[in-house]
């Protein structure tokens, strides 16, 4: 990437090893929807995100798709939810991590981020070419900031 | 049914037509069972191939697709596509859930039930696509293992579709080529297919059904479905049960109202379109039949299309006199021997090969054997023998029908593996016992 301010640096993230509780916890805090994970060496390993939480909530038979359209016939409460949710919060991230739909590195040109952006694409991992690791993430807000002219 | 002959351009090469023919319809079973290629386009080009090769003439090629076959599925595909939305499918599997007051085994019965009756009237596939993903969610809330509840709805899917002329499509290719009727088909294989039924649960009960148990805290969970929910819209509900009452009463009185099955279900098919749309503007109307109409199977329509014309490549060149002689002598030319011959024949053959070409190939083939055994109504036996086998056969391995691999791949991505050979150790016994069935029923029925 041409401009370094185009991604911050200075990014929350996980450790693979973090334990579920952690990275809920983690996520509340920052108010996102999703964090990136790495290894003791700094490396990117992949992304934890609400969306497979949430997966993890709902039965299997609602993800294969055709034969269960809806679930409000379905009578689980909060509770069950929460039952649901402690039977998983002392696993490792590691074991809930997704590959992220695009990574960029810190050659990627600016017009290809806004590309990504564009498609609805928000906190993109920036990961060194060579190295394998996590040097930054790039937002909208990240972009807007490095759009602004100086001394506005 | 094939018109009047058209010439045909002469044989490429000057080849002989029944070596192209015959080589042509080997190469295409081939690649199908080699599942490298889509089944549609390999029938497509083989019959292609026929027309330009020179063995048959266009018109000879189009008189030859036996568009009552495809009428029929389309027909139903249309009416099972626009009912789904209403939910029905769903509000049948939960209420027949809770009926059992959510006991493992109840359920498992239940829903073999539900599947069972459900593939009598619906394609194979099109019911486990709509009735599995309602056992996975039940299986989850009890905390069991779906494996013993997916294995037992596989042989419930082709069990129940053997009942019924619409049932499975080897009877829809039966029916339509011999004039048997809906009422035919229920007459003479409903009692049987109640037996293997039952004879098939016993064993699972055994193996399976007596370990299976819940907490009552899961089963309350089961318990508290609202199956009133799954019904999306009762307008549409009520529509279609009216259309499909209709379409089978259409079939049950078939001989009286002398309309073969295609009208009846395209027909049916219609009238759901027209009053699901009636009153709505013209462009939910464009979407809700292009929807209905994209979600038919059209890879199976058309490979049925291209199989048609491959047979009749084979017929017209004297293969299929040929392969009844040879049937014929390795019999004796004894009727009983040749009835019970088709039936283990066509079992063991439809376990690893797909039936719809078996099927396809046999019916000429029996026909052809007519003569030999006193005409064309003396017949009666070999239609049962072929379609109790190849429907039932279709249970005996994981690859011996569609309607397996679609739960073994629901099952799959649900976190369930259905191994080829664990499936097998338990599946071809149990096929082997409803063979065993089927041909004591033949025999003191019909032999």
């Amino acid at each position: 990437m041409s401009s370094p301010a185009i991604y911050t640096q200075t990014f929350s993230s996980l450790m693979g090893t973090d334990t579920v509780a952690e990275a809920t916890r983690r996520m509340l805090d920052d108010r996102v929807s999703d964090l990136p994970v790495i290894d003791a060496s700094g490396r990117f390993l992949g992304m934890f995100k609400l969306d497979r939480l949430y997966q993890i909530l709902l039965p299997k038979a609602a993800l294969i798709g055709y034969g269960v359209p809806d679930l409000a016939f379905v009578s689980d409460t909060l509770g069950d939810l929460r039952d649901k949710m402690r039977e998983i919060e002392h696993r490792v991230v590691r074991e809930f991590i997704v590959e992220p739909d695009h990574v960029v590195h810190t050659d990627t040109p600016p017009l290809e981020l806004v590309r990504l952006l564009h498609e609805g694409i928000n906190n993109i991992p920036v990961v060194d070419r060579d190295t394998g690791r996590l040097v930054g993430m790039a937002s909208g807000r990240d972009l807007l900031l490095a759009l602004r002219v100086e001394g506005d | 049914m094939h018109g009047e002959p058209a010439q045909a351009a002469s044989v490429i090469f000057g080849l002989s037509p029944l070596w192209v023919a015959t080589s042509l319809f080997v190469l295409t079973y081939v690649v199908i069972m080699s599942d490298r290629l889509n089944r549609a386009i390999v029938a497509l080009l083989g019959a292609g191939t026929l027309i330009l090769a020179g063995v048959l003439s266009q018109h000879e090629a189009m008189a030859a697709v036996d568009f009552n076959t495809l009428g029929l599925l389309l027909g139903m595909m249309l009416i099972v596509n626009i009912t789904r939305r209403s939910g029905l499918f769903q509000f049948v599997a939960i209420w027949s859930a809770k009926k059992v007051g959510a006991s493992p085994w109840g359920i498992l019965l239940m829903m073999s039930i539900v599947t069972a009756v459900f593939s009598a009237f619906l394609d194979n596939v099109t019911t486990v696509l709509l009735t599995v993903p309602v056992t996975l969610l039940i299986t989850d809330e009890l905390k069991v293992k779906p494996y013993p509840y997916l294995f037992a709805q596989i042989f419930a899917s082709n069990i129940g579709g053997t009942a019924t002329l619409i049932g499975d499509p080897p009877n829809i290719m039966i029916g339509s080529a011999t004039g048997l009727t809906f009422n035919d088909f229920g007459m003479h294989l409903t009692p049987i297919i109640i037996v293997v039924m039952v004879a098939t649960m016993i064993p699972l009960y055994f193996l399976w059904g007596r370990h299976l148990s819940a907490t009552d805290e899961n089963r309350r969970h089961v318990m508290g479905f609202n199956e009133s929910e799954t019904i999306t819209d009762p307008r549409l509900l009520k529509q279609s049960l009216t259309v499909i009452a209709l379409v089978i009463a259409g079939f049950m009185l078939q001989r009286q109202i002398k309309i073969e099955p295609a009208t009846i279900a395209i027909f049916g098919a219609s009238v759901l379109l027209l009053v699901d749309n009636f009153g709505r503007d013209a462009e939910t109307q464009s979407k809700n039949v292009h929807a209905a109409l994209s979600e038919a199977e059209w890879i199976t329509l058309m490979f049925f299309l291209g199989l048609f014309v491959l047979v009749y490549g084979i017929q017209k060149a004297g293969l299929i006199d040929m392969m009844a002689q040879g049937l014929l002598t390795a019999t004796g030319g004894d009727f009983n021997v040749t009835a019970l011959a088709i039936l283990w024949a066509s079992a063991v053959l439809s376990a690893f090969i797909d039936n719809i070409p078996f099927v396809a190939t046999m019916i000429p083939l029996i026909k052809a054997m007519g003569p030999a055994f006193g005409g064309e109504n003396a017949l009666l036996p070999m239609w049962w023998a072929l379609s109790l086998g190849a429907c039932l056969g279709g249970n005996g391995t994981l690859i011996g029908a569609s309607a397996n691999l679609v739960v073994a791949g629901l099952a799959e991505r649900a976190g369930t593996s259905f191994r080829f050979m664990e499936y097998l150790k338990v599946a071809f016994p149990l096929m082997l016992i409803s063979i065993v069935l089927s041909h004591v029923y033949l025999y003191y029925r019909y032999l």
